[in-house]
């Protein structure tokens, strides 16, 4: 044997304020493309169940087009390919709005079959009592999604945190990209790559935690009769 | 006023309404009678907006249901309640009382959440104010849709088998706060099976048979063996619904 190096984490510390700093990139691409996802997603839902055909057809194929695409495709259209044609916005910028328009395509889509399955006498209920239409969107449509799709957005937001990492791919050095710098730097993969499984896992289980709870608050008149 | 003229409404093959004239008047407890199926429930849509007639109109204080601009001003003077409540989940009863008024009436919400406890106060569920619909009976939830449309103040009220999802005693809660409505003067147009009840709050009485209103009565005279129980169509509808 002797073949194997000692697992030493100690080695890793000077690198540690490096990681932190990818840490922290992906942190803030991750909640803007959060932010991001939801907008569009929203809009998109909204168009989508619309009433008006051609709107809701728009939607439609928006949404299949970046379901069907592999994100590091599309991420490499937009920072490799558009440039070409004149179009460079710098790579954080690049990775957030291809973050968030893939995440708007799925967020859409929990979206709108959240929208799809409130009772349409509520809606009726509010259509009569003289509500506007953006008034029962913002009042009554989305808290009622959000209610009761709070765990497949969280899904969807996780999804997005661990699709970050492959904007490592496009030289930002986000938590991925500073790992397999340290890795190449260090000559200790296994190491950097423990860590980078752990930070991972952790953010993922922390988020996952703050959705139960929102869910939980959001449903908090459901949970007392134990229906929930 | 409520009026409607020669107002027809199909879905596919099938006409549902062929025909309807009719008129309810301020201060006046309508109550429409019908067996199941004969478009009851259609002509309290139309009258509220949420279906789109094919013929005829329908107008409220003047104002054409049909036309876009004036719906709004016709939604402004009637106001729904529904047989299957469609209370607004994630609000509570307060919330969902004062939310029109606040959205539409632009009355401060402050203002609109005090008169929402007040009603809710008038209708014995001060003490469930807080509460979310999942948290309520049946009959209390049909209290608060009571409260929800008489927030908007309307003129006129549109009831659709408002009962008919609450057993007995709810039945009878939610009946007396309509009796108590009928007495201080409040319009209604009443869609029910509670035969009796209707009697005892209502001016006047209409019965609906596929599609077309047949009678149009004051109540006494519905009730008459000279008036609507001569008719055997009356006659047989109300001995059915007497026995069930
Ligand atoms: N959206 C719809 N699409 C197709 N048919 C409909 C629709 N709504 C109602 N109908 C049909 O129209 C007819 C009248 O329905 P409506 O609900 O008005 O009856 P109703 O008098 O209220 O009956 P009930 O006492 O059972 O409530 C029925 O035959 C019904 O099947
Ligand atoms: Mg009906």
């Amino acid at each position: 044997m002797g073949c194997c190096l000692a697992f030493d984490l100690t080695i890793l510390t000077p690198h540690i304020p490096f990681l932190l700093k990818g840490a922290v990139l992906t942190a803030e691409a991750c909640v803007l493309a959060l932010a991001g996802s939801l907008c569009i997603g929203m809009i998109v839902a909204a168009l989508v169940t619309s009433a008006s055909p051609v709107l809701s057809r728009i939607a439609y194929v928006y949404v299949d087009i970046f379901r069907s695409i592999p994100f590091i495709v599309q991420l490499f259209f937009f920072f490799y390919g558009l440039p070409e044609i004149g179009i460079y916005v710098g790579a954080f910028t690049t990775g957030v709005i291809a973050l968030s328009i893939a995440g708007g395509a799925f967020t859409s889509d929990v979206i709108r079959s959240g929208i799809l399955s409130i009772d349409v006498g509520i809606l009726e209920a509010a259509e009569v009592s003289g509500l506007s239409k953006p008034v029962i969107f913002r009042k009554i449509v989305m808290p009622i999604v959000l209610r009761t799709s709070v765990r497949p957005l969280g899904s969807v937001f996780i999804n997005l945190i661990l699709t970050s990492s492959i904007l490592s791919t496009i030289t930002l050095n986000e938590l991925t990209g500073s790992a397999k710098i340290v890795a190449s730097d260090t000559f200790r993969p296994f190491e950097i790559y423990v860590i980078l499984l752990v930070a991972y896992a952790s953010l993922t289980y922390l988020v996952s935690l703050g959705i139960g709870a929102l869910h939980r608050y959001l449903n908090r008149d459901l949970m007392t009769a134990g229906v929930a | 006023m409520i009026s409607a003229r020669g107002v027809r409404k199909s879905f596919g093959a099938a006409t549902v309404l062929d025909g309807i004239d009719l008129d309810v008047h301020g201060g006046e407890v309508v109550s429409i009678l019908g067996s199941s199926g004969s478009g009851k429930s259609t002509l309290i849509r139309c009258m509220n907006g949420l279906e789109k007639l094919d013929g005829g109109r329908i107008t409220i204080d003047d104002f054409d249901v049909s036309r876009q601009k004036e719906l709004t001003e016709a939604r402004k003077r009637s106001a729904t309640v529904f047989q299957l409540f469609n209370l607004y989940p994630h609000m509570t009863a307060v919330q969902n009382v004062a939310l029109a008024p606040v959205e539409v009436l632009k009355t401060p919400r402050k203002q609109a959440e005090a008169e929402a406890r007040a009603l809710l106060d008038s209708v014995g569920l001060s003490a469930r104010a807080d509460a979310f619909p999942s948290q309520l009976s049946g009959g209390q939830r049909q209290r608060v849709g009571i409260c929800r449309a008489l927030a908007m103040k309307p003129r006129y009220l549109l009831l659709d088998e408002i009962t008919s999802a609450l057993d007995p005693e709810m039945t009878a809660d939610v009946l007396g706060i309509l009796a108590k409505l009928a007495r201080e003067g409040t319009t209604m147009v009443f869609v029910t099976h509670e035969i009796e009840f209707a009697r005892t709050i209502s001016s006047r009485i209409v019965f609906l048979d596929k599609g077309q209103l047949v009678v149009d009565l004051p109540t006494a005279e519905f009730f008459a063996a000279d008036g609507g129980l001569a008719m055997p169509r009356i006659a047989q509808f109300l001995s059915k619904m007497r026995k069930d």
